[in-house]
């Protein structure tokens, strides 16, 4: 339990010890509101600031959660997994902390951004709409964060590794709805975004943050936040059924993963050779 | 004494490579024991295996009397490690790391700070505890660690290669934190280094090459049994010296300007120089030193690692 508890507050620490991070995760979701904002006017929306927001909100708390991919990877590069290693800590502790650290970082960055959004177009009519949004900012949060510890368990190098993050996440928040709607995708990129969980988590989060709970179906498909496959449609409810599912295969995937993976594998010299028989 | 560190038959193999081939030796309580070996002859696979990073193939390695491949819980909590390359959070303070450690290794939260203190006194960074670890020079940075390495008071520290990359004033200091340590604590340590003179100072040297422990004894043992002491004789009449070594059976190789006779036979060695004595222009008697032990071993020269 200790464990958990320093290594969650090691995260936090490290967040906000990162002043430069902060400042620019806070300035590019409202560069993406700006410029998305402005090239997809659509008729059907009635909040064009809201709705882009929402998206890019999520999108922010998706890609911060994913981020502990990298920061496991740096650990592991650093070397401070090889001394959670020979340590007595419970390796799933280290899991669990590392996940609750990266869940709640982005927790954090999507409540910044969402109390800007407060300032320039987003109203809640309802003061249970903060406490939807938190928790399923959360759950988005936790799921991720399971995938990107899952990813960091499989990496092999540092170097490559940058590269992977960043050919997975870029398609995954593009082709999601939340920067660019869903409709004005070509066929083949939406087929991709049918198979992708963000667009799920983005659909949902954008329900929530614009109010929308309790508008039919046809309406909701209509404004983008239930999604049509050739005629079936994935309502918001469904959609937070798929991202929970999700999390918890991943969840489960990457304890699982760490408790076994062998961390003194990623090293930081060149020869791997050298590194194992030396 | 009772022996801290046993290691019985271990063998460890990498698919058909055998890293290392069925070897045992045995460390003693609160002594200085360096293991020696040039690159790739297993000294990292030993020790990652005693500190319960690797899985090994076969044999008994304990530890205390813990077995570490069972009780690896039990192993972790009695050993202290410090790895070659920097194992510490640069994000974080020397405090905030210390304070990490001492969670994983289930430290009572009354007696941190005073550990904290305690350790970091030791290797004189008391006053540098709040500095963040990206701020400290290599020096530094070896010696927070070793810090680490001691806060939950192990009964054996293992030191991979403490000193590579630093200065000499800085080695010489972390050898003075070793031996104090040695003394006032009686912890055993374990270590690999590059440096001859350093491995001299141990208890125990093994040496290791090729995955075989190819000798194991004390520094001056070793240096006994597998060193000569040299005479570097120049003199103004090659033939005479040459007759007079001949003549007294002293073994010696002619070099570019002087001569390199062995002392071993030291009588013979001075009834030459006394017959000898008028020609000779120059003369200097050479200790046999750790590196030729090693030479001598392994064929190898030991050099550093990148």
């Amino acid at each position: 339990m200790n464990t958990v508890f320093a290594l969650w507050k090691r995260g936090l620490k490290a967040f906000i010890r990162n002043r430069t991070g902060l400042i620019f995760s806070l300035i590019f979701p409202f560069f993406f509101v700006y410029v998305f904002g402005a090239i997809f006017k659509n008729d059907f929306i009635q909040n064009p600031i809201a709705y882009m927001l929402s998206g890019v909100i999520i999108a922010t708390v998706f890609e911060s959660s994913l981020n502990l991919a990298s920061s496991t990877v740096d650990d592991m590069v650093s070397g401070f997994m090889k001394e959670v290693l020979v340590s007595p800590a419970k390796r799933i502790a280290v899991a669990v902390g590392q996940l609750l650290s990266a869940a709640t970082v982005s927790t954090l960055q999507g409540i910044l951004i969402l109390f800007i959004g407060l300032f320039i177009g987003i109203k809640f009519t309802s003061w249970t709409t903060p406490l939807y949004i938190l928790c399923s900012m959360i759950s988005v949060g936790l799921v991720f964060s399971g995938v990107g510890l899952f990813l960091a368990t499989k990496v092999r190098s540092g170097q490559t590794f940058q590269i992977v993050k960043t050919a997975i996440t870029m398609p995954l928040t593009f082709i999601s709805g939340a920067y660019i709607p869903l409709e004005l995708l070509p066929d083949s990129l939406r087929y991709f975004a049918y198979i992708n969980p963000m667009t799920y988590a983005t659909a949902f989060f954008r329900m929530i943050v614009l109010e929308k709970t309790n508008l039919s179906t046809a309406e909701l498909v209509r404004e983008g936040l239930a999604i049509d496959i050739n005629g079936f449609i994935v309502t918001p409810v469904m959609s937070f059924v798929i991202i929970i599912a999700i999390g918890l295969i991943f969840l489960i995937l990457s304890t699982n993963s760490f408790v076994k993976t062998d961390f003194s594998r990623v090293n930081r010299s060149s020869n791997d050779a050298s590194a194992l028989w030396g | 004494m009772k022996s801290i560190i046993e290691v019985k038959n271990f063998t460890k193999k990498y698919g058909s490579f055998i890293a290392v081939n069925d070897i045992s030796f045995s460390v003693e309580e609160g002594t200085i024991f360096a293991f020696l070996g040039p690159n790739g002859a297993g000294k990292s696979t030993t020790i990652n295996t005693l500190c319960t990073i690797f899985e090994k193939t076969s044999g008994t390695l304990l530890i205390n009397g813990k077995d570490v491949t069972t009780q690896k819980n039990e192993v972790r909590s009695t050993i202290g490690v410090v790895f070659q390359d920097s194992t510490l959070d640069s994000k974080m303070t020397i405090d905030e790391n210390l304070k990490m450690h001492c969670v994983f290794y289930n430290i009572p939260k009354k007696e941190v700070e005073e550990r904290i203190q305690f350790v970091l006194n030791l290797v004189d960074l008391l006053d540098e505890r709040k500095r963040s670890v990206a701020t400290l020079s290599g020096g530094m940075k070896r010696r927070v660690e070793i810090a680490r390495g001691l806060i939950h008071y192990p009964k054996v520290l293992f030191l991979d290669e403490p000193t590579t990359g630093l200065d000499p004033q800085t080695r010489a200091h972390i050898w003075e934190y070793i031996l104090k340590l040695q003394k006032e604590r009686n912890i055993t340590i374990f270590l690999t280094t590059h440096y001859m003179e350093e491995a001299e100072i141990c208890n125990k040297i093994a040496i290791i090459d090729d995955g075989i422990i190819v000798a194991h004894d004390t520094p001056y043992a070793l240096k006994k049994e597998f060193t000569k002491d040299n005479a570097y004789i120049t003199t103004k009449n090659e033939f005479e010296l040459e007759q007079l070594l001949a003549q007294y059976e002293l073994k010696y190789i002619k070099k570019e300007g002087y001569y390199k006779v062995e002392a071993e036979k030291i009588d013979c060695l001075l009834q030459v120089l006394s017959l000898h004595k008028e020609n000779i222009s120059n003369i200097e008697i050479k200790k046999g030193t750790f590196n030729d032990v090693f030479l001598e071993i392994t064929g190898k020269k030991i050099r550093e690692e990148a």
